[in-house]
């Protein structure tokens, strides 16, 4: 114990030296300014990555990464040849020797371990980039940013200007569409109580982009949402989030309980459940979720 | 061990000496009692009124402004040989009959039952810290609820959770009882203490699948905190039967319960048989707990304010105590749960938030009043 207490401040400042000589000796190193604002420097171009979260993984595979990558969670599941890597981190917790066994030059972290994994990285003298974007634009200057990280700028470039492109294709059909022509939509992660998604979500956005009105809009983040206020507000499409895998409760809920039944979309049958996976993490693949629900909302504009 | 036990805990709750005086009272002076009884009628009337006149007020709130006279139109319409069409829409009916009444109805079952479970742990082991949950049912609840909310198959539909929260209240319940059971008796303390520890291990096992169940985490929180945010007709009519039978068993055994905070080897030489009113009076209120909780959640606070806020405002026989804990927690959770579905409306509150707010201002404030009467 003592012993580490005396080593932890010491292979700080030897972090602390190294990269202020380095700084002054390598002039090609870049610096960035990850999601939680942390200045990160890189000085060559990473050959060893570790994803420590299910987003991240997805981001290294669209950018044709995968051969670099030596570590994932185990909650990793897309594309399907990441359950073949080590898996270094479950969910809640990441397990630093195996980190450290791995002998990664660049570890991509999330926002939520940014106060216990991120510190303990640091200190063990490991380069921690931080990716949490909570927004498409978002999502497009994180593609970049790992392209430049990487040396994968081109890449990066051309993912973002398709993804852009597919956009616009769902905004074209949708931009015609006046207020009463764009179904009331209503989201929902779990029926007990409701919880949804209001304004400033990735989700209000899908939602906007696809041609729906969301009627939990006037609320904030992911928040509840009374029961009378939804059958008030009369949704005519309600999406259901799967859950991790498993078709979700609140389907099987919303679609039996009387409560719901004065709903148009209950009434109308246009209750689905879309997959959590995508619908739930911040990668490229949100803007199949866009496609998925454009078709969902408006069946007769997307065949 | 009886009369070891006897020593601290006349020490600890002066409760016992009230309770012997009137007694005596009821032995002595007959006049007196009969004055008693018409005070009991009138308390416990009066306090009902209340409850109603609670009921009335909360349909007419919400996340949805509805008017007080569409409110009533609505709910006369559906009396019994009345013909009444009103302007109103169907959506407007069913957020107030297929809504907010039966959602006010269940905080009114549950909070009964809370309530009167709670004087009757009090009194069994004549601990004013005694609350519905002391051994083990919310804590085995927890675990049989979070069970159901990670398992992947979909077997018993929307009623899962509810069964296994019910059933792991029980199993807990009954575990922490073979455990203390000694012989053919239940020292009270050994079943504190068993209670207490199997709680803490259930609520270990709980917290550390919350903690790994990724996106169920919002949804066992809320679970943990209570909300009555989807409070039915079918959830009513489940639980009420459970507690109305709960509820009279525990009303019968008032006057048991009353002699038996003498003392327990007392009551037993005043013929009161202790071991089988224990049992009894224990799996009564366990079964009005766990029925509670099944659906609703595990909303503290309720068990143990609603027993002291009564005895402190109606004394502390039994007789009075157990019903007017009934009506008092149905009037608390109806409040609190109101509060929890408009103050933030067209989101919530767990209920749980708003009964330690609602509760504890309040019970302080009555304990600084009467701060001799109390511990």
């Amino acid at each position: 114990m003592k012993l580490l207490s005396l080593l932890g401040p010491l292979s700080v400042i030897g972090i602390f030296g190294l990269t202020t000589c380095t700084q002054t000796s390598l002039p090609s190193s870049v610096t960035y300014v990850d999601d939680i604002g942390r200045t990160v420097q890189i000085n060559e171009i990473p050959q060893r990555i570790i994803s420590l979260s299910p987003n991240n993984t997805e981001m290294v595979y669209a950018l044709d990464l995968q051969d670099k990558l030596v570590g994932v969670t185990s909650y990793d599941n897309y594309p399907p040849e990441a359950k073949n890597k080590p898996v270094v981190s479950d969910f809640s917790t990441v397990d630093l020797e195996k980190i450290v066994d791995a002998n990664p030059d660049l570890v991509l972290a999330d926002s939520i371990q940014k106060n216990d994994t991120i510190p303990a990285l640091e200190k063990l003298g490991i380069t921690v980039y931080t990716m949490t974007p909570n927004n498409i634009d978002g999502i497009f200057n994180e593609i970049k940013a790992l392209g430049q990280i990487t040396g994968k700028t081109q890449a990066a470039d051309n993912l973002v200007s398709s993804l852009k492109t597919r956009i616009q294709a769902v905004a074209d059909k949708t931009a015609q569409l006046n207020d009463s022509q764009k179904p009331r939509v209503l989201f929902v992660t779990w029926h007990d109580p409701i919880w949804t998604a209001g304004s400033d979500t990735m989700i209000q956005y899908l939602i906007n982009e696809a041609g729906g009105t969301n009627i939990a809009s006037d609320l904030n983040g992911y928040a509840t949402i009374t029961l009378e206020s939804v059958i008030e507000r009369n949704p005519q499409v309600i999406v259901v989030m799967s859950s991790m895998g498993a078709q979700s409760a609140s389907l099987d809920f919303i679609k039996s309980n009387e409560q719901f039944q004065s709903t148009d979309a209950v009434k109308n049958g246009w209750v689905y459940e879309i997959d959590a996976d995508i619908f739930g993490r911040t990668t490229p693949r949100i803007v199949d979720g866009l496609e998925t629900l454009a078709k969902l909302v408006h069946p007769e504009l997307f065949k | 061990m009886n009369n070891q036990n006897s020593n601290w805990e006349q020490s600890e709750i002066p409760i016992n000496k009230e309770k012997e005086t009137a007694a005596n009272k009821t032995a002595r002076e007959l006049p007196v009692y009969s004055s008693r009884r018409l005070l009991h009628v009138v308390s416990i009337s009066g306090l009902l009124v209340v409850c109603v006149i609670i009921v009335i007020l909360a349909l007419t709130v919400g996340s949805v402004g509805i008017p007080f006279k569409t409110v009533w139109q609505i709910l006369i319409s559906h009396l019994p040989f009345v013909n009444l069409h009103g302007n109103w829409s169907a959506t407007k009916d069913m957020i107030i009959t297929g809504i907010r009444l039966p959602r006010i109805l269940m905080a009114g079952a549950v909070g009964m039952a809370l309530g009167t479970a709670g004087a009757t742990y009090q009194g069994l082991f004549r601990n004013p810290l005694a609350d519905p949950y002391l051994i083990g049912v919310a804590q085995g609840a927890a675990l049989g609820a979070v069970i159901g909310f990670i398992l992947p198959w979909k077997f018993g539909g929307n009623y899962l959770i509810p069964i296994l929260a019910f059933a792991g209240a029980v199993i807990a319940v009954t575990v922490v009882y073979l455990i203390a059971r000694v012989g053919k008796t239940i020292p009270t303390t050994t079943l504190i203490l068993a209670g207490v520890a199997i709680g803490s291990l259930l609520m270990a096992v709980s917290t550390y699948l919350t903690m790994i169940s990724a996106d169920k985490v919002h949804s066992i929180l809320s679970w943990f905190m209570g909300n009555f945010s989807n409070s039915s007709w079918d959830q009513l009519r489940i639980i009420s039967p459970y507690i109305a039978i709960g509820l009279v068993v525990i009303f019968l055994f008032a006057r048991p319960l009353n002699v038996m905070q003498l003392d327990e080897e007392q009551a037993q030489q005043l013929g009161v048989n202790v071991e089988r009113t224990k049992l009894i009076l224990l799996a009564a209120a366990t079964l009005i707990t766990a029925v509670a909780v099944c659906f609703v959640g595990t909303i503290g606070f309720v068990g143990i304010i609603v027993p002291h806020f009564v005895r402190l405002i109606w004394g502390p026989d039994h007789r009075l105590l157990l019903p007017l804990s009934a009506i008092t927690g149905a009037i608390l959770l109806i409040l609190a749960d109101t509060a929890s579905r408009t103050l933030i409306a067209p989101s919530e509150i767990p209920v749980g938030v708003i009964t330690a707010f609602l509760g504890t201002p309040f019970f302080l404030f009555l304990l600084r009043r009467n701060k001799k009467a109390v511990f």
